[in-house]
């Protein structure tokens, strides 16, 4: 075994090498000295004390800067204004922070999102885009990104999230309900975006752009297989939540104002039935009636039940005061 | 009905700050040059709107009068209104008929009530782009009640329905109540003015803003034109 | 990416001496020779995330580029197929160094007179790595595939890997089938190492075989021929692994036995441990047989006739550990063991690295036995920001059992310290540039060609370190 000379013998080359090391810094620095290797090119941005809250986990903006900037900014930009080298080579765009407007939410649309909201889009991703699933990261970890999306927006620092939409029980699938949810993707005009089966096409879908006038495609239910995923989830709760909340930012509006809840189970119920390559209980209620949606029949009319058929001669209710 | 409600308005205001002397700034807005020619609107994909339209309709970007005059120009009082805050109680209303918003824009003051009608039989999405104020955007099937929002700071928001993709509006949220739109013949007016400094700022969709300084004394009508360079495309 | 040229892997050695002294060599050379490493810019081109996203510096992973492979390089996020990249794209990239190193040796065999003697020859000067060129992605959803043809210094290329993946069999991330030519999946990849010196630039322990082993099979940093089924949780926080290798340590056209295979296992668990970070425990295992009988052709060994498998096996634990967002260790243990057989030098005739032909008939010398050993390798990093990460490694390989009695205990033991920093002036989505600074210090007890005494080098590196 070594000895002490030899230890002694390491000592020396150690201290040679850390020596002849800082001043290879010292060398190197100068060169880069444009680039200071903290900050890149440097944000004008004042890194405020945003903080998140995930259950009992508080996220503080100051800890994501590096993850920031390693895992994000460079599609989302250093600044959060969705101008980060690659975005201009990305369909769809990435989210730009400064607008504090974000597709995925259990709020209304116009409010800001839950913390819970941000930090589940992190965590699944975007399907059809390329946003990544970063479920790698610790959950502490997408706390503090949550956090530190927030300093992009003055609206952050003076409004409250939005009250997340009440999403009741789902009630079981019928030939009924899938009946009554063909009628509303009528009565509503999903199709005039999403085609009459769903696979995107509607008359209006060749003309939509998002709010920075950018292309963009109505999502096709028709690809969607067993492990089939949406924008903002993939569990049937989401799908109730995508319709009603809205997908601000995109032509997606809110129905929150316009559809029961019950009903819009129903929605998702025959929505479900679109996605015609995917095993489930609705294609397995629909295959059972030997794949034929009968006309839906009103059992119960509720008076209030919106949207009202339009009268033919109905100008504006409510509009003239 | 708007006209009532300015009219209501500014009777308010008059009563209320006991005014002896309020003057006036009118004018008229016209353009030099060619302007664009508007394309007429295929709303055949629409047929419920389209057949409410004996003639097509065209776009609405630039709409002018006789003798160069230019409408849908947002005339209003930027800076040297006494009436900062004090939001009017009654809403405006913004219609979308035969697949239009009417008006084409919208002036209103910042947290006003503003309610929004689906007159059409079909559909629509109301989608006002904001930047400054929240973005949302809602469906109003036909017959469903007005959405009513408002919005807490001033931005010229652009509106559009992504159902209909011609359909294209203003909000012009204020943070006066000295406010009026050139209509045909280019005409416009801003009564009840106290006296004082003020800036008129005259801003169109398309041709950008303009402004003018002006000093009212007393109980008098100064004419202030505006004239815009008009985009030959 | 190799830095030294393989120029004389078939010289067969004479004396025992000199034996000890071409075993050494080999672990110099073929070992210091796998340096391919993966980082792809071609990788950041098609998805458009920044180097960063996926390695914590260039080329080792982070977690999250972990995962990127796991799930055959891709997102999962319905661009993965081709069809959506622009025709145009060709997932290519090279990678190469150009720079500066000081090597020093204290006793390199040297003619005196008649014989030899030992001179200490410390030589620097402006220097090339190897060229590689790395192809890697999707054919088509759910099926991957990666190709590296990789060359020396002097541009002779051989295939470092080469293999198609089936991903997410079933739909289950659980099941992924590999066949090609490929890395075994360890952990602490040495693939991707932030080191580029012969002795740093390796594991030690991936490579190490005791002084006059026949065996070159067990190498766990080699690419290896076999297939692989792998799986993984959706999240990457489980994974296994279970490799059938044939035992030729990644050589083409079957040069050893016709019969002899290997089998690697890895399995690791990670730890959402908040604001540290995620931290992995692991176990990997390779157990395997190979040949230590030839046929023989005018006294030359005939390839592909080895036979008489013989056993070793090579297991340990991982640990990575984060301190948080700057700091983190990997700890990679190891227990070796190679049959007696080997122990003696039976094994690898054809390239030379065993002495004896375990011809009918033989018989171990009395009181031989199986050489075993223990080793344990630190390598601490610390990330300043994702451009600039310092370095440092520290590995001993330790004997416990040397196959032929009275051999000194020592014999072969290992120490190496490395440290570096590596700093990336630029961080794109488009291509990579890392200035790099190396030290490493190596020590093997008892392996100095001529009078067998303690051996030591030691390599300063600088360099640009880039790929495209």
């Amino acid at each position: 075994m070594n000895s002490l000379k030899p230890m002694r013998f390491i000592g020396a080359i150690f201290f040679t090498a850390i020596l002849g090391m800082v001043l290879a810094v010292g060398f190197a620095a100068p060169a880069f000295a444009q680039d200071a290797p903290d900050v890149g090119p440097t944000p004008p941005l004042v890194l405020k004390p945003m903080e998140s809250h995930i259950g009992n986990i508080t996220g503080h903006a100051a800890a994501a800067k590096s993850d920031y900037r390693r895992y994000c900014a460079g599609c989302h930009g250093d600044l959060g204004d969705a101008n980060g080298e690659n975005a201009v080579w990305l369909d769809p765009k990435p989210r730009d922070f400064t607008s504090a407007t974000f597709k995925c939410r259990s709020t209304l649309t116009g409010t800001l999102p839950t913390d819970e909201d941000l930090y589940n889009t992190i965590q699944r991703g975007i399907t059809n885009s390329n946003m990544p699933i970063w479920n790698t990261f610790t959950r502490q970890q997408r706390a503090d990104l949550v956090a530190y999306i927030k300093i992009f927006s003055p609206r952050w620092d003076k409004e409250k999230a939005g009250d997340p939409i009440k999403v009741p029980a789902e009630p079981p699938v019928t030939i009924d309900s899938i009946a009554h949810g063909k009628l509303l993707f009528t009565k509503l005009e999903c199709w005039k975006c999403h085609g009459p089966a769903g696979k995107g096409d509607g008359p209006s879908s060749g003309t939509l752009t998002d709010s920075k006038d950018n292309p963009i495609r109505p999502y096709n239910f028709a690809l969607g297989k067993d492990d089939s995923r949406f924008k903002c989830g993939s569990t049937n709760q989401d799908i109730y939540k995508i319709f009603m909340t809205g997908v601000d930012g995109t032509p997606m509006p809110s129905f929150a104002d316009v559809i029961q809840p019950n009903d819009a189970w129903d929605l998702v119920h025959f929505l479900r039935t679109l996605q015609i390559n995917r095993h489930g209980k609705e294609n397995e209620i629909l295959s059972a009636a030997h794949g034929v949606i009968p006309p839906y029949v009103d059992k119960n009319p509720a008076p209030a039940a919106a949207p009202a058929p339009a009268p033919a001669d109905n100008k504006s209710p409510g509009g003239g005061q | 009905m708007r006209t009532k409600n300015i009219l209501l308005t500014l009777l308010t205001l008059l009563v209320c700050s006991s005014l002896m002397f309020a003057g006036t700034i009118s004018g008229k807005v016209t353009y030099t040059g060619t302007p664009a020619k508007q394309k007429p609107i295929d709303m055949g994909k629409e047929p419920s709107c389209a057949k409410q339209h004996a003639t097509p309709v065209t776009n609405e970007t630039v709409v002018t009068g006789p003798s160069n005059s230019l409408e849908n120009v947002v005339v209003y009082v930027s800076s040297g209104a006494s009436d900062d805050g004090q939001v009017p109680s009654q809403a405006v209303t913004y219609e979308q008929k035969g697949c239009q918003y009417l008006p084409h824009i919208l002036p209103m003051h910042v947290n006003q009530e503003l309610k929004i009608v689906n007159a059409d039989q079909t559909s629509h999405n109301i989608h006002p782009l904001a930047k400054v104020n929240r973005e949302w955007n809602k469906s109003q099937p036909p017959g469903t009640p007005p959405i009513s929002e408002k919005y807490d700071k001033p931005e010229f928001i652009s509106v559009k329905c992504n159902v209909h993709p011609w359909m294209h509006g203003y909000f012009a949220v204020l943070n006066t109540n000295h406010y009026d739109v050139s209509k045909g013949g280019g005409d416009f007016k801003l009564p009840n003015l106290p006296p004082g400094k003020y800036t008129i700022t005259a801003w169109h969709e398309d041709y950008g803003t303009q402004t003018a300084d002006i000093t009212i004394t007393g109980t008098e009508t100064k004419e202030q034109n505006f004239t815009f360079k008009a985009k030959a495309y | 990416m190799r830095l030294w040229a393989q120029s004389h892997r078939c010289q067969k050695p004479r004396r025992v001496s000199s034996v000890l002294a071409a075993a050494f060599a080999l672990v110099f050379l073929i070992l210091g020779a796998s340096q391919s490493a993966s980082a792809l810019p071609a990788f950041a081109r098609k998805y458009g995330l920044r180097c960063s996203a996926c390695h914590e510096s260039w080329p080792m992973l982070n977690f999250f580029g972990q995962k990127f492979k796991d799930n055959g390089y891709q997102l999962m996020n319905d661009r993965d197929a081709p069809i959506w990249q622009n025709p145009g794209y060709w997932p290519v990239t090279f990678r190469i160094v150009p720079l500066w190193h000081r090597v020093s040796t204290n006793k390199v065999r040297v003619d005196s007179g008649d014989g030899s003697r030992e001179a200490k020859i410390t030589s620097s000067g402006f220097d090339l790595t190897g060229l590689d060129f790395h192809t890697g992605g999707t054919l088509e959803k759910n099926i991957s595939f990666y190709v590296l043809p990789s060359s020396d210094a002097t541009g002779s290329f051989h295939f470092e890997t080469v293999m198609a993946r089936l991903d997410n069999v079933f739909g289950s991330p659980w099941l992924n089938v590999k066949l090609g030519k490929f890395e075994l999946d360890n952990l602490l990849s040495e693939k991707r190492p932030l080191t580029l010196t012969a002795n740093g630039g390796i594991y030690q322990l991936y490579h190490f075989m005791p002084v006059g082993s026949g065996n070159i099979f067990g190498q766990i940093g080699s690419n290896q021929l076999g297939v692989e089924v792998m799986g993984h949780s959706l999240n990457d926080r489980t994974r296994y692994s279970a490799s059938l290798l044939s035992s030729n340590n990644g050589s083409v056209g079957l040069p050893y036995g016709s019969n002899s295979y290997s089998a690697f296992f890895t399995g690791s668990q990670a730890f959402d441990a908040g604001r540290l970070g995620v931290q992995r425990l692991g176990f990997y295992a390779m157990v395997g047989e190979a040949p230590t009988t030839w046929l023989t052709d005018g006294g030359a060994p005939v390839p592909g006739s080895g036979t008489g498998n013989k056993g070793y096996s090579r297991e340990g634990f991982v640990g990575q550990f984060y301190f948080g967002p700057h700091v983190d260790l990997t700890v990679v243990t190891q227990h070796g063991s190679d049959s007696a057989w080997f122990g003696q030098g039976y094994g690898d005739l054809i390239d030379g690295v065993a002495v004896n032909n375990n011809t009918p008939g033989t018989v171990l010398a009395a009181g031989s036995r199986a050489p075993t050993w223990n080793g344990v390798l630190f390598e601490p990093h610390y990330v300043y920001n994702p451009q600039l990460i310092f370095i440092g490694r520290y590995e001993t390989i330790r004997m416990s059992q040397q196959s032929t009695p009275g051999t000194p205990s020592n014999l072969g033991n290992i120490t190496s310290y490395t440290v570096g920093y590596r700093y990336n002036p630029i961080m794109t989505s488009r291509a990579g540039l890392a200035w790099h600074t190396e030290y490493n210090w190596f020590h093997q007890d008892g392996t100095s060609p001529v009078s067998n005494t303690n051996l030591t080098s030691s390599e300063l590196l600088m360099g640009f370190d880039f790929d495209f």
